[in-house]
């Protein structure tokens, strides 16, 4: 019950988003050129088909709308302790990590050399869920020693198989991210 | 007939060397790996593999993806058995029945009953791809503009509907969102570009493959990071292999989720987990033992195995006779026979007939390997089902980085996997199915030039595009499938079906 209230109020959201998106695409697509000062078919106008599917996005986004709000989705009480109680869960903070560190590679990606940054994401991803900071690294030196060897095969010995076995420079390719 | 007894046994004679067999060893025990482990698909496997197998040749780079193809589907079934997590959506339906025969004790009993019926389900669909390609090729053959816009819609909202079956709006909007993103980028008729405000990258359009990856890849990443560590049920694994009589008991079961499976294969984006529920579903219905379901019915396990790896052999079919595909694994499988030079589609049958012989003895030989390795080494690679995930995600999103980068080699495709990864994740969190999604970016341009042609053939009138025969059908068959699923529509079916029985 309290699931399917939750998804009814993520439903108003999305839908209010898809609505606008809709519209906004239809909009878009009605001031693309006609090419008729060309001599183009008028019906082989670019925008033609994007308008289109901006008014069926935008007619679906109503139809989420209405259903949302006869099932009450509207009702959103957004609360920090709400939030605070979202950030305890266990499963947020793992699903959390995982995105920031991914994305951080994501964005890093051409600026640092891809070996290094590869070898650190890989490095760093697994101490941030098997390191236990209050306890000495003496003790956790098996899961150092582990990452250590897992980020060096990925980062560095996969890439030089690819390039034996697949044909594929990877090793000239990806230095140049 | 003949002939194409023929052509396959010259097909299958030309894989039959060494460096082949080899390929197809490893190739298929990949694929199981892949299918075993939570967060990576079949999808995904087939979308990596076709980067790393882009500079060999046509027939090994297929024979390689097909092999990835039919491993994944299968090897999902172990993770479904041990430890009540399909290893890939296709293995849903595997769980209802195969994770409490495993509490059983019977884990090596219910891997030998998957094993079977994944590869006889293979067989069929490959039969089913034997015989019905060429068939459906030579129809296609009368398609015009004006049949394949309508195929286009009829494919996103057939896929939107049996998806979402119990909120088929949001198969919808997945499906039409999908065909929007296919039109950003620069459009085939003018040059013109849609939606790029200036972006340089983005005039090149939105590459499928590192969307695919980022959908099926990085999605899948966040998702299985989010869930509790998973313990594998401890039951001991004996009495792998079944008896012939054991198989035979099943035969019904057999031949009618072999069929089941390649039709609903066929479907347009559809795919091989649909195909596995509708199977168990019609063998539950059939059986004489209906109360034994959900508790560890071998039949049931047989059903939904033999159904999801039919469904490969039925998605492949509206790839080569239509260029449109059955399922997600397949969309990837087009876009590589794209990337090799292949044309799929109705032309296939007068261009290159022999290719559909070769794709039929690639399926033969990937089935039956995946028969030996996968009643083989069984203990050894449930091992692989250990790996913490901290360890394994890293590997699988590095791997995702390189996918997505090495076909073009530009960081902008890494973003949008990243990008599509996220709105994946979304997705699958709110319900929406993400398989109308890369039906639609596959389909999008297809969908743009044909409605554009009709329109200009027709001077703008849209009338043409409902009254010719193979349009109308489509049509129709669109319109029942919105309204069913409308809820006066059902409120009428319902009295109805009672006024009946009384």
């Amino acid at each position: 019950m309290a699931n399917s209230q939750r998804m009814n109020k993520a439903d108003f959201i999305t839908s209010l988003l898809l609505t606008f998106f809709g519209l906004g695409v239809f909009i878009l697509s009605l001031h693309m050129p006609t090419f008729k000062e060309v001599g183009a078919n008028p019906y082989s106008a670019p925008g033609i088909v994007p308008s289109a599917l901006g008014f069926i996005l935008f007619i679906l986004g109503i139809t989420l709308l209405i259903r949302s709000i006869s099932r009450k989705g509207y009702q959103i009480q957004l609360s920090l302790n709400g939030f605070l109680f979202l950030y305890r869960k266990q499963s947020t903070r793992r699903f959390l990590i995982a995105l920031f560190l991914s994305i951080i590679y994501v964005l890093l990606l051409g600026k640092v050399n891809y070996f290094i940054l590869t070898y650190f994401y890989i490095f760093l991803f697994i101490l941030f869920y098997e390191f236990n900071f209050k306890k000495k690294i003496i003790l956790q030196k098996k899961v150092v020693i582990y990452a250590v060897l897992e980020a060096t095969i990925i980062a560095h010995v996969l890439p030089l198989f690819f390039n034996i076995y697949f044909w594929l420079d990877y090793l000239r390719t990806l230095s140049y991210i | 007939m003949l002939p194409g007894i023929l052509e396959l046994g010259n097909q299958l004679s030309q894989f039959l060397t060494p460096k082949y067999i080899l390929d197809i060893l490893w190739s298929v025990q990949l694929g199981i790996i892949v299918g075993m482990l939570p967060g990576l698909t079949a999808t995904m496997g087939v979308a990596l593999m076709t980067t790393l197998t882009y500079k060999y040749a046509t027939d090994r780079a297929v024979l390689i993806l097909i092999c990835m193809y039919v491993g994944a589907i299968y090897g999902g079934s172990r993770t479904a058995i041990l430890i009540n997590i399909p290893g890939t959506p296709a293995n849903a339906a595997t769980t209802v029945d195969g994770y409490p025969l495993a509490k059983q004790g019977r884990a090596g009993e219910a891997m030998g009953i998957a094993t079977t019926g994944s590869f006889l389900g293979s067989l069929f669909g490959m039969l089913m791809l034997a015989i019905f390609t060429p068939l459906l090729g030579n129809f296609a053959l009368k398609f015009f503009s004006f049949e394949y816009f309508w195929l286009t819609i009829f494919g996103i909202v057939i896929c939107g509907t049996l998806t979402a079956p119990k909120d088929p709006l949001k198969g919808w909007i997945s499906g039409f969102f999908g065909l929007f993103v296919a039109t950003i980028g620069m459009e085939g008729m003018h040059a013109y570009r849609r939606f790029t405000f200036g972006n340089v990258d983005l005039s090149g359009g939105i590459s499928l493959l590192p969307a695919m990856i980022g959908i099926f890849g990085f999605s899948e990443i966040l998702i299985v990071m989010k869930r509790p560590i998973i313990e594998v049920v401890e039951s001991k694994i004996e009495k792998v292999i079944p008896h012939p009589a054991e198989i035979l008991a099943y035969w019904g079961t057999i031949v009618r989720s072999g069929i089941i499976g390649t039709i609903i294969g066929a479907i347009p984006g559809v795919g091989e987990d649909i195909g596995a529920w509708v199977s168990y579903d019609f063998a539950k219905k059939a059986s004489k033992h209906p109360e034994e379901y959900g508790k560890g019915s071998l039949e049931g396990l047989m059903a939904a195995e033999t159904g999801n790896n039919a469904a490969v052999g039925g998605a492949i079919i509206p790839v080569l006779s239509l260029a449109v595909p059955g399922s997600a694994p397949a969309a990837v499988l087009l876009g590589a026979m794209l990337i090799h030079g292949i044309r799929p589609g109705p032309l296939l049958m007068i261009e290159n007939p022999e290719f559909i012989y070769q794709v039929v003895a690639m399926l033969l030989l990937a089935s039956c390997a995946m028969f030996v390795l996968g009643l083989l080494f069984i203990k050894t690679f449930i091992k692989i089902l250990l790996i913490p995930p901290q360890r394994l995600m890293p590997v699988v999103f590095s791997l995702c980085v390189i996918g997505a980068y090495a076909l073009s080699s530009r960081i902008f495709d890494i973003w949008v996997m990243a990008v599509f990864g996220l709105i994946g994740y979304a997705m699958k969190e709110m319900d929406y199915p993400v398989a109308p999604a890369v039906l639609g970016i596959i389909l999008g341009d297809l969908l743009d030039k044909n409605l554009r042609r009709s329109l200009i053939l027709t001077k703008g009138n849209i009338i043409p595009l409902f009254i010719r025969p193979i349009s109308l059908i489509l049509v129709l068959f669109i319109f029942f499938t919105i309204v069913s699923q409308t809820k006066w529509f059902k409120k009428i079916w319902e009295s109805l079906v009672r006024s009946k029985k009384k």
